[in-house]
């Protein structure tokens, strides 16, 4: 089986290399016939890829005890779910996992643009080809998943039984946040083949924004999921309440995830007026190989993460890749620049223009912070010797100043007119919103608030909410008044007439109550106690009963768990039981922490362990203000993206302003 | 059962918090601080802990805590960068890049600046103005 697995992905990567290879000669020697051979080695990729992930899954889920892979990262007594889940559990099956998902994608791009694009098409598949063969090359030659067990040569050795996952995967999160977040890494690779390609033939127009429009705003999703997965596992598994650390790993998934932020914004500029096409191309291709540069962190062991895999070889690979990729695509970016000219002006620094220009510098300045973070012990061992952490305090220091101004952006940016906006106007827009905003702050300060930061935090979240607001109730109730609906149904037409302007208000609101939860971190309480059965505390209003400690074991972990009895202004509300276990395969222990969600706060306890005479337990107590909101805002931000992606109901022409002196196309665009 | 060695929930003062909150914990995965690190039994953290509450039961002040731990483990023990030095550049180089950036919208700006951008434009000549005056002329009359 392990060979059939092993010659599988052998095909695929000479499939992949001929892809690259008949897409390219078919395109320069005029041979369509090798053209749609090289489209049709795509499905042939996808097909042999999937059926070698579908041999290590069967092994997986059958337990085939001879290959390192599924003896390293599974056990008998794994339930199915989470041995399904070990595909990605470690280096060789997260790497197929990448080939896998753009073989998928490759073949979907291939078959919904079999007639279009006949010029870009045998360069996109190049691209998606290469990147495809490169992951492929890994898990063939360098870090096979099919890898056997042998004592001596050829006698294959059969463990009966594996290591396990890692008991901290072991969880239902774990289960989707990885393929979530390869959802969005992967798919970057798509718009970075169309921009590549249009480069390549020297598109005129923005055709491959358009095309590539809903499938970038899709992988973002994909990209935002995987990443709050991620945080909702950090915070339910790892005991401490925390949901982001700033590790490395994780700050390699954010990176990309802000540049095609930064890309979702200043495409509009591209679409509407023509501006900043040499930008967009930057992006685009800073997202895709920040990508890259994510799954290298994660692997090469450059940077020490509890989420990275074990130090490997591999990291070489990447850097190639890398460089290869960076210097060819900087190249074609200088050597097109006449065919990204700017086709319009900007009229006024008073401008949504303007506002664009803001808000991506200011997601830059933030990208640029965190991968100077990420990357700064390494640069700073390797000029001056010394090692250096660089943790939390600093990531905080600088970046939430930043993420305020990014926040204040986020309501200032859409009620600024295009073009120019008087003073006036502005007052209008901003007049209500100021107000409200202040005097929140104010009343908070009053009311004992004096956290710096989180008044106006605070402050700002309602001046983008009311920003927000008011633009749904004033187109809404013109929508209203001239068709005779009430608001909600006008508020639906309204979104429905520009989806993608009103969805994208709905995303901004998501934030807006993302930052609210991230603010509450502000206001955290803890307490960690040694109590015996019977004894009580208290923390931030509750009153801790330990009404009885508990141990026991199954097949796969021994644990202990104490009961505990939460009562709050002298009413019992319920029973919450934080456990602690031991894996038996791993040696491992984890915390199966006690949640109770409330929108106001989060009372959290972890059983950290018992105390060394075995009589007490020792309980870390936490109060989480707000932080629910973190979660809401991310359905909001969901709503809003899916909004985005309905075809709008009316379709509107802009003639974009031209500069004198360049032939600029007339785009269709929707407002 | 899981057991914990003594005391090791007791050295969570708020002092020692503070100045932990300093200090890096170099257990090689984990990017909490001495101060916040969730794990009581942490291999760096427990002992790092047990150094605070004994200096700061000599009376010794934070400045001097932390130094201590700088003499014994290099820069690396502080959770944050110190801003002197080749690490300031940790510090200094966001506002760098935001700077330039701006400098580059400014730029950026002036470039498409409408009296800029048509400063250099060639002169349309009264012919062809003529002729564009009457394409318009036309198109008004259209919507007539």
């Amino acid at each position: 089986m392990e060979n059939l697995g092993s010659v599988a992905l052998i095909l695929a990567f000479c499939f992949a290399v001929y892809s690259v290879l008949a897409s390219l000669i078919g395109k320069w020697r005029d041979k369509p016939f090798l053209t749609v051979s090289g489209q049709r080695a795509v499905y042939t990729v996808f097909a042999l890829v999937s059926a070698a992930s579908g041999i290590l899954l069967y092994a997986l889920i059958a337990g085939d005890y001879r290959l390192s892979y599924v003896a390293s990262h599974t056990n008998k007594a794994m339930a199915i779910h989470y041995k399904f889940a070990a595909w990605w559990g470690g280096q060789e099956g997260s790497l197929l996992l990448w080939a896998f998902l753009l073989s998928a994608y490759s073949a979907v791009v291939v078959f919904t643009n079999r007639r279009k694009f006949r010029d870009m098409m045998p360069w996109v598949i190049s691209v998606l080809m290469l990147t495809e063969a490169f992951f492929l090359m890994l898990d063939t030659f360098v870090l096979s998943p099919f890898q056997v067990f042998e004592a001596g040569r050829g006698n294959i050795v059969n463990l009966g039984d594996g290591q396990g996952l890692n008991p901290l995967l072991q969880y239902w999160t774990m289960v989707i946040h990885p393929p979530m977040l390869y959802l969005g890494y992967v798919g970057f690779t798509v718009p970075f083949a169309f921009a590549f390609a249009s480069l390549v033939t020297k598109q005129p127009g923005d055709a491959w924004i358009a095309t590539t429009r809903r499938w970038t705003i899709i992988t973002w999703l994909f990209q935002t999921t995987g990443i709050i997965l991620g945080a909702g596992w950090a915070y339910a598994v790892l005991g401490w309440g925390g949901y982001w650390a700033w590790d490395p790993v994780e700050n390699a998934s954010l990176l990309p995830w802000i540049t095609a932020t930064a890309f979702l914004h200043s495409v509009m500029m591209q679409e509407k007026k023509g501006m900043m096409k040499v930008w967009n191309m930057v992006l685009i291709s800073g997202t895709f190989f920040l990508c890259i540069f994510g799954t290298f962190l994660t692997r090469s062991g450059v940077v020490s993460s509890v989420h990275a895999f074990a130090q490997s070889s591999i990291g070489k690979y990447f850097v190639a890749f890398l460089a290869i990729g960076i210097a060819g695509t900087i190249y074609l970016i200088l050597d097109r620049l006449q065919y990204l000219k700017s086709e319009s002006h900007l009229e006024s620094v008073l401008s949504r223009e303007s506002s664009f220009l803001f808000n991506n510098l200011i997601l830059l300045a933030s990208c640029f912070a965190v991968l100077w973070g990420t990357l700064f012990p390494v640069l700073s061992e390797a000029v001056t010797g010394d090692k250096i952490s660089v943790d939390k305090p600093f990531y905080d220091r600088i970046n939430i100043p930043i993420g305020l101004f990014l926040l204040f952006l986020t309501g200032v940016g859409p009620l600024i007119a295009w073009r120019k906006s008087s003073f006036e106007s502005l007052k209008r827009a901003f007049l209500w919103p100021t107000v409200l905003g202040a005097s929140l702050m104010i009343g908070l300060a009053a009311g004992g608030v004096r956290h710096p930061y989180a008044l106006v935090s605070f402050g700002l979240c309602l001046f983008v909410a009311t920003t927000v607001l008011m633009e749904f109730y004033k187109g809404s109730r013109a929508i209203s008044a001239k068709q005779g609906k009430n608001l909600l149904l006008g508020a639906i037409e309204l979104t429905h007439r520009n989806t993608r302007r009103y969805g994208g208000y709905v995303v901004h609101m998501g934030i807006v109550i993302m930052f609210v939860g991230f603010t509450g971190a502000a206001f955290n309480r803890d307490a960690t106690v040694e109590v015996a059965r019977g004894t009580e505390t208290d923390i931030g209003g509750y009153h801790l009963k330990i009404a009885d400690i508990q141990d026991g074991e199954n097949d796969n972990f021994a644990w202990d768990k104490a009961l505990v009895t939460v009562s709050k202004n002298g009413q019992v509300i319920g029973t919450m039981e934080p456990e602690r276990r031991l894996y038996k395969a791993s040696k491992q222990p984890t915390s199966e922490v006690a949640i109770r969600r409330r929108l106001n706060e989060d009372l959290y306890l972890n059983f950290a362990g018992m105390s060394a005479d075995n009589t007490k337990a020792v309980i870390q107590s936490y109060v989480f203000p707000l932080v629910s909101w973190i979660w809401i805002g991310y359905w909001v931000l969901l709503a809003g993206t899916l909004v985005c992606l309905v075809p709008p109901k009316v379709r509107l022409q802009y003639a974009r302003t031209e500069v004198v002196g360049i032939a600029g196309k007339h785009a269709t665009v929707e407002k | 059962m899981i057991c914990l060695a003594q005391s090791s929930s007791q050295l969570l003062t708020p002092d020692i918090k503070r100045v932990g909150g300093r200090l890096a914990c170099l257990c090689g995965t984990c990017k909490n601080t001495v101060g916040d690190c969730p794990m009581l039994e942490c291999h760096y953290t427990k002992p790092a802990r047990e150094k605070i509450a004994k200096l700061q039961a000599l009376g010794t002040p934070d400045d001097e805590i932390v130094k201590s731990f700088v003499q014994q483990q290099g820069l690396q023990a502080l959770s944050a960068p110190p801003t002197t030095g080749f690490s300031g550049l940790a510090w200094i180089m966001p506002w760098v890049a935001i700077g330039l950036g701006l400098c580059a919208i400014y730029l950026f700006i002036q470039k498409f600046h409408p009296k800029r951008a048509t400063a250099g434009a060639p002169e349309i000549d009264s012919e062809t103005l003529a002729r564009y005056r009457a394409n318009i002329d036309k198109d008004l009359e259209k919507l007539d």
